[in-house]
């Protein structure tokens, strides 16, 4: 059988791993809340986001902080920023 | 060996066993699984034959992998001609039912014909019985797991069974094995109904010898280590698939009340968050360590006190947003009675959202539902529905007949309101603004699916020296490919791609959630020759497992065309391109598909598969993968 010769792709792919983020769903910007936020808003585009932390180190986006980020989006869809 | 399993064929009319070995030259053209069922269905299926007759083949496999040391190795598939959409039926499930099939002798069942009255199958160390279960005939999916269990007297017996659904041959009926997992899609639940096959009870204490022991288990442990380190699965740790749905809720990608939006706001009681407040724990297939599957108890109503697995996304979406319901009470309910019913959750619920907006529009009245308030958001009558299709009483018995004979018996306008690709409902998802995954739902071979080539990573915006590193991978792409999902270019070769994926790891019995479906650096045709080496000692490079994919794939669309299949069912439903989302980010709102980028991507799809403008595979293709003389009857 094979000789297994160098680091193999599974243990390259675990060193790269990243934790206590996440990405912004609007602008896709990588976020890092403070610990424990309930709620953080995008210093990029300015939608904000309701947090889960599914465990004490790691946040996930729970849903939108529904009424900020409508009226963002209404305001971008006047200035037509949809795109596409 | 691994390799040793056999193959057995079941002949319910003349109640006789035959079993035979399975050479190794066809182990290396379909591994397993999926792959040497599709060989078996195009062999064994007769032109034309009626998807509930006699003539049609009732197939359960293992895969190449199942119930050895490679990760999550738990898949069971299931699969026959789908009395649903008259295609290719097949669908794939978790659990321990295929690792104990192997363990008792078997790889691939084969059954035929028709039992005068309701039978079972017992498999237990290389033996088959036939026996008798009419007192099983009209036990819940559940129940009848239990009584076999007792009745053989082994706890440890694993069962595949269908419901009443199955039963009353519901066309999108299930087999469901265990408290939750289900072989969901095309209605292999009604197909097993029509033979009288109640159950297949396997129990087998035959090793399953691998062939370099120690090694296998030091490689798997880094495999674990890659899938499990992976955000997405520490998510699902917790929240299941649910938590699939609140992302896509959150950027605007859900189905709502049967498509007429992509977005439901404030509903934060069928938030996943708010549904794992029920949890009691999570429950895992065999060999796997992401344990997805949420446990919990019904607190209240009629069915308080059960004990239940999931729900899922699907159930999420079947019996929250789509049909406008927003109480996880309902949930939950929902997903109980589909799993004891052995209904596809996500047909059920969308059937059910369709009836809904006929009778918003009229074209459904309560002369139609014998009373049944069929009002968006009405979470009784939801309930009353499913039960109704299950039994096949009332507006049920249509609904039961599935999304186009449904269309048809309702008659009106009604097929105008059906989501639905070739005879299957969509996905409780909106695709409107994601064209990669519009052409997944649209070519899919066995009818609507995200599970047959979904590029769900295309949502994660990653770079494209990311998506060329995954995507480039065994066979080199230099065509486009973008970070941005609402582009139509170079969208095709990612469905490709994904399909051959999907297709290898249902061909060895994996979990798709163990390789490139919700996360990017997950195992794929890098890590697998490995890990089947290991394990099997069968030497196959990527490409090798690539071919035979690419192989299994072909067959499958060689069946669909055979038995009707044409160009002008690759395509989606007219309020794709005609009828605009209406909530979401900015980059999905105000979305509709163009009918003309579409066609494009469809013709570039075609011919990145070496398939003719008809999407027939050519003949090149057909000789590259030594398919061109198909039959040719070697299993
Ligand atoms: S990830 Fe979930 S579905 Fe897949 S094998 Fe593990 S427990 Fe089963
Ligand atoms: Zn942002």
């Amino acid at each position: 059988m094979s000789k297994k010769t160098e680091e193999s792709a599974a243990k390259k792919v675990v060193k790269g791993r990243t934790s206590g983020q996440f990405r912004c769903l609007n602008c896709f910007e990588r976020l890092t809340p403070p610990p424990g936020a309930k709620t953080f808003t995008c210093p990029n585009c300015g939608y904000a986001w309701r947090i889960y932390w599914f465990n004490p180190g790691e946040p996930r986006i729970r849903g939108p902080v529904w009424d900020v980020n409508e009226a963002q989006t209404q305001k971008s869809m006047a200035e037509n920023k949809g795109g596409k | 060996m691994a390799l040793s399993r056999k193959i057995a064929y079941i002949d319910l009319t003349n109640r006789r066993v035959r079993t035979a070995p399975i050479p190794l030259e066809m182990r290396k053209l379909y591994l397993g699984g999926r792959g040497l069922d599709m060989y078996l269905l195009y062999n064994h299926v007769k032109p034309g034959a009626d998807p509930l007759g006699p003539d049609n083949v009732a197939l359960v496999s293992a895969g190449l992998l199942t119930g050895t040391l490679a990760t999550a190795s738990a898949r069971t598939h299931v699969a026959g001609k789908s009395p649903l959409t008259g295609f290719v039926g097949s669908a794939n499930m978790g659990g321990f039912f295929g690792p104990e099939l192997r363990m008792a002798g078997f790889d691939h069942l084969v059954i035929t014909g028709k039992a005068d009255g309701p039978v079972y199958l017992w498999i237990h160390d290389g033996e088959i019985e036939i026996r008798d279960a009419s007192h099983l005939w009209g036990r819940d999916a559940h129940q009848t797991q239990t009584m076999v269990r007792q009745e053989l007297g082994d706890d440890d017996i694993q069962v595949m069974t269908i419901g009443v659904a199955g039963e009353n041959l519901v066309r999108f009926a299930c087999v469901m094995t265990s408290l939750k997992n289900a072989a969901g899609r095309t209605g292999m639940g009604a197909l097993w109904g029509s033979k009288n096959l109640k159950a297949i009870a396997a129990r087998g204490r035959m090793d399953i010898k691998l062939a370099f022991p120690e090694e296998a288990l030091e490689y798997n442990k880094e495999i674990i280590t890659q899938v499990t380190s992976a955000k997405v699965s520490k998510t699902m740790q917790k929240l299941g698939t649910l938590f699939i749905w609140g992302t896509t809720n959150s950027t605007g990608l859900v189905r709502v009340r049967n498509f007429q939006s992509n977005q439901i706001p404030y509903a934060d009681d069928i938030e996943p968050e708010s549904i794992e407040e029920e949890m009691i724990g999570t429950a895992g297939c065999f060999g796997c360590q992401v344990h997805c599957r949420g446990r919990y108890f019904i607190k209240k109503g009629p069915y308080t006190g059960a004990y239940v697995e999931g729900p899922e996304y699907t159930s999420l979406g079947a019996f929250g947003a789509e049909v406008g319901c927003t109480t996880k009470q309902t949930v939950l309910v929902g997903n109980h009675l589909v799993n004891m019913y052995g209904l596809d959750t996500l047909e059920t619920g969308s059937m059910i959202a369709w009836a809904m907006e006929l009778f918003e529009k009229g074209i459904l009245t309560e002369k139609d539902t014998d009373g049944l308030d069929l009002r968006f958001g009405n979470d009784e009558a939801v309930i009353e529905a499913v039960h109704q299709i299950a039994q096949r009483r009332g507006i049920g018995d249509i609904l039961a007949e599935g999304p186009l004979k449904a269309a048809e018996k309702i008659g009106k306008d009604a097929i105008k309101y059906l989501i639905h690709v070739k005879g299957m409902s969509n996905l409780h998802s909106d695709e409107r603004p994601t064209p990669a995954l519009a052409l997944n739902i649209a070519t899919a071979s066995r009818g609507s699916d995200h599970l047959r080539s979904r590029p769900a990573i295309d949502l994660y915006h990653l770079p494209e020296k990311v998506l060329r590193k995954i995507y480039g991978n065994p066979v080199p792409y230099d065509g486009p490919l973008t970070s941005d999902y609402r582009d139509y270019e170079g969208k095709p070769w990612e469905v490709i791609w994904q399909e051959m994926c999907y297709e290898a790891v249902d061909c060895l019995g994996i979990c798709k959630y163990h390789t490139v479906f919700l996360g990017p650096n997950m195992p794929n045709f890098s890590e697998w020759p490995r890990l089947i080496q290991l394990n099997t000692g069968l030497e196959l490079t990527s490409k090798d497992i690539w071919d035979c994919a690419d192989r299994a794939y072909t067959l499958e669309r060689l069946f669909n065309l055979r038995e009707g299949l044409t160009r002008e069912m690759d395509w989606l439903p007219d309020r794709y391109f005609d009828e605009k989302t209406d909530r979401g980010l900015p980059v999905v709102r105000g979305k509709s598909i163009d009918r003309e980028e579409f066609k494009k991507m469809i013709d570039e799809y075609y011919k990145l598969h070496e398939w003719d403008e008809k999407g027939r595979p050519t003949k090149k293709k057909l000789e590259a993968l030594g398919l061109q003389d198909e039959p040719t009857h070697k299993l």
